[in-house]
């Protein structure tokens, strides 16, 4: 199996380059990220995050053969060779395919991404319908992976004024819940030139998700939301 | 070494990403749209020749008729199409209509194929 | 920054203009399809009547609402440092500005004949 990884040690390099992989999968490598496992045990100073193996933890998101996708989820037998693996586009490379995340998870905190009630809560909890649940379907399951965020053009211009697609799923699962009180709050902090409407529904974000997920979808709900708000 | 100072360094090199056909149609929505903007001023340059007398009229049809003209006519009829075709995609997606990716990759397809067919019959037709 | 549209405002009118847009071109579109031959006596027929007149300059009017959301979109997305911004966007402002002026003389003039 042939690979082309994207190189770069802020300690020597000033410039990334592209190094070449052959590295034969055993029968029990499934994944891509069973063979980055396998070429780090060759190649120690290949860097990159993972940690679950199962497309739960969303670590290891990166750009492979030119999309966005997590190495834990992608087949072997689906990959073209030479496969091209970079760091997510757009993003602060700090060392081969690591990127610095502080930009995207300040993005996330700045929607206050937990429930906002103040209503003193009952004994037990605060009950939904089951179709009140059913409309958090396609927002929890969000593992904040970047992949979406790193592969909307939106976000590549204005990384630090666009919440970007997964900020904006993340919003709308706390908008559609049930039991937060803080909708009108959150579509005010939404109406912005910026955190909300740089989006050109373009859908890199859906055509990407790892998860399945739409937040394109999200985002068409929370424009929605505030042409109701406001008629 | 980079100096912790310098801008940081990014992958972002267009060429090496590969983009989804809804992209595709997305960029040439906004090619049109820039096309659009700059025919505004030639537009209104256009309506106040041809009321000034038949003659200009019939001059102004004479510049639309030869190559050069022709070939104008049929980009501008091109950046029309796409840009009305992937327009009405977009209104409807507001609203939730074809907004599934399946669908949206298909009307994206669409777009992108209709607006140079419509452009071709422009080119070879002309425009009236 | 620029706040002449901001967020939900911008997106509204870039919509709403949009549609308006939408039956203007295919209105315009059938006009050349199904009408008789084009010639001066019926092309100025159309745009120098009253109603004619107004329907042109509305769809201008239109056009530079539109035009201006999306251009600015563009400015936004692609020109990051604020001088070069803040002309391009007053460049683009003043030649949208200047188009529907002219539009509007034009018919003024011709209207009047
Ligand atoms: C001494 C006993 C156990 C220890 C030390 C232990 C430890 C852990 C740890 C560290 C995790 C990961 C937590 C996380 O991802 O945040 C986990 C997850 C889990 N454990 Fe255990 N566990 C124990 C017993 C059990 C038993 C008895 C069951 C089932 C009957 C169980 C069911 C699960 C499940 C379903 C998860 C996944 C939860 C999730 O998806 O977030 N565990 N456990
Ligand atoms: C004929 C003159 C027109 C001009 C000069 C024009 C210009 C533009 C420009 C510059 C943009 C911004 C593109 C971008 O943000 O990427 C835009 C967006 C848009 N236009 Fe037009 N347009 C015209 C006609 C129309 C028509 C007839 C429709 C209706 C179908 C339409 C629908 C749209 C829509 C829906 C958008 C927003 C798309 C988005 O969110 O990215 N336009 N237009
Ligand atoms: S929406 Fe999908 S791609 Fe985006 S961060 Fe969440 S799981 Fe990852
Ligand atoms: S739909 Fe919006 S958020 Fe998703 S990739 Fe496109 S511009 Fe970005
Ligand atoms: S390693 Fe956890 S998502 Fe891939």
């Amino acid at each position: 199996m042939h690979l082309r990884i994207y190189r770069f040690n802020p300690d020597t390099d000033t410039q990334p380059r592209m190094q070449d992989y052959d590295i034969t999968p055993e029968a029990s490598d499934k994944k891509l990220l069973d063979v980055l496992v396998r070429l780090k045990s060759v190649d120690d100073s290949l860097s990159f995050r993972r940690s679950c193996r199962e497309g739960i933890c969303g670590s290891d998101a990166m750009n492979i053969n030119g999309r966005n996708g997590l190495a834990c989820l992608q087949s072997l037998d689906e990959l073209k060779q030479p496969v091209v693996l970079r760091p997510l586009p757009g993003f602060p490379v700090i060392r081969d395919l690591i990127v610095d995340m502080t930009l995207f998870f300040a993005h996330y905190h700045s929607i206050k991404p937990y429930l906002i009630n103040p209503e003193s809560p009952p004994e037990r909890e605060r009950l939904q319908t089951p179709e009140q649940r059913e409309r958090l379907n396609g927002l929890y399951e969000c593992i904040l992976c970047a992949c979406c965020s790193a592969f909307c053009p939106s976000f590549w211009w204005n990384p630090d004024k666009f919440i970007g697609p997964a900020g904006l799923l993340q919003a709308y699962r706390f908008i559609a819940d049930s039991r937060d009180t803080a909708t009108a709050e959150r579509l005010d902090y939404l109406d912005d030139v910026y955190r909300l409407y740089r989006c050109r529904t373009i859908m890199n974000c859906t055509e990407v998700c790892p998860k399945g997920l739409s937040p394109s979808h999200a985002i068409e709900q929370i424009r929605l939301a505030l042409l109701k708000q406001s008629s | 070494m980079r100096t912790p100072s310098s801008t940081p360094l990014k992958f972002l090199n267009l060429w090496q990403i590969r983009f989804p056909i809804g992209a595709i149609a997305s960029i040439a929505h906004r090619v049109s749209g820039v096309l659009l903007l700059i025919a505004l001023p030639l537009l209104a340059s256009v309506l106040a020749r041809s009321l000034q007398s038949p003659a200009e009229f019939d001059a102004l049809r004479a510049a639309a008729a030869s190559t050069s003209g022709t070939l104008i006519l049929a980009l501008a009829t091109w950046a029309l199409a796409h840009h009305v075709l992937a327009g009405i995609r977009h209104l409807l997606m507001d609203i939730g209509i074809g907004s599934g990716l399946a669908q949206a990759r298909r009307s994206a397809r669409a777009a992108l194929i209709a607006a140079p067919i419509i452009a071709l019959y422009v080119l070879v037709r002309g425009l009236w | 920054m620029v706040r002449l549209f901001s967020g939900q405002r911008a997106w509204v009118a870039q919509r709403f203009t949009a549609v308006m847009l939408l039956a203007a071109v295919l209105a315009g579109v059938a006009w050349l399809l199904l009408g008789e031959p084009l010639d001066y006596a019926r092309w100025r027929a159309l745009v120098t009547t009253p109603v004619g007149a107004v329907l042109t300059v509305l769809v201008f009017a239109m056009l530079a609402v539109h035009g201006w959301v999306g251009a600015r979109d563009i400015v936004l997305d692609y020109v990051q440092p604020r001088g070069l911004r803040l002309a391009l966007l007053g460049a683009i402002l003043l030649i949208l500005a200047a188009t529907l002026i002219r539009v509007v003389l034009v018919l003024a003039t011709h209207g009047a004949t």
